[in-house]
């Protein structure tokens, strides 16, 4: 997770997107182990919880907020969304060849699909978790 | 009266609440669950407790050009499901209609 920060500090999307993997990968092996333990059962929390909100809502957002800034010709970040998100072709269109833009879009659609991600079923296999969580919780945990 | 949207309220309390959704609903959530993709385009407007561009309502709005309002705080509790409702999109409310 800490390797993670400093590549969004970086901004290096391919270490990004190996990174969240691994993370990934990590989740699903204590969710796929026959007896996890209860500290691993919490260590997939907390990737659940940094993958599935404090990641892409805090971190990423904050640091796409910052960036979006040097584009030029300017752009708000509402308005970057709604480009990537709505597909407007006339905006994507505008900046099919800057740089900046292009990495940020290349970001932002990295960490749209983790925090979109289904497995098993479920966002982010939620469900599984939260089935092998309850079994595992300590009747005095607080 | 800025520009606005009408419809027939959905609070969404549980997650099965989602398969209330019907055509020119407008969805009123704390906050949203990936599943509201599956319903997007029978909705005409969303008001969300949550204020955050990158959670799933926000996208989701995006994505199909739904109205949002965020950061609507305690709307879960002011409206209930099947009232006429408008979303004021300038003034940022949502108010009961008859």
């Amino acid at each position: 997770m800490k390797n993670l920060l400093k590549e969004t500090y970086l901004l290096d999307v391919g270490k990004i997107s190996k990174s969240i993997e691994r993370l990934w990968q990590e989740y699903q092996a204590v969710l796929d182990s026959k007896n996890p333990s209860w500290e691993a059962m919490n260590r997939a929390r907390a990737i659940l919880f940094f993958l599935g909100y404090f990641y892409p809502e805090k971190i990423a957002l904050e640091s796409l907020e910052k960036r979006v800034r040097f584009i030029r010709p300017k752009i708000t970040i509402d308005d970057f969304f709604k480009a990537l998100d709505g597909k407007d072709r006339k905006i994507l269109g505008k900046y099919s060849k800057n740089k900046k833009f292009q990495k940020l879009s290349k970001f932002y659609l990295l960490v749209k699909g983790i925090k979109n991600r289904v497995e098993n079923g479920s966002y982010l296999d939620e469900e599984r978790f939260n089935r092998l969580y309850s079994k595992l919780k300590p009747r005095e945990y607080f | 009266m800025g520009k606005t949207v009408q419809g027939r309220a959905v609070v969404i309390k549980k997650r099965k609440d989602y398969s209330k959704i019907k055509p020119g609903t407008i969805l009123i959530a704390k906050e949203a669950h990936p599943d509201l993709v599956i319903s997007a385009r029978k909705i005409k407007g969303i008001a969300i407790e949550e204020d955050n561009k990158l959670c799933h309502a926000a996208i989701v709005a995006r994505e199909f050009g739904i109205p949002i309002l965020m950061g609507m705080e305690g709307i879960v509790k002011e409206f209930k499901t099947g009232e006429k409702i408008a979303l004021d999109l300038e003034r940022k409310t949502a108010y009961k209609i008859k």
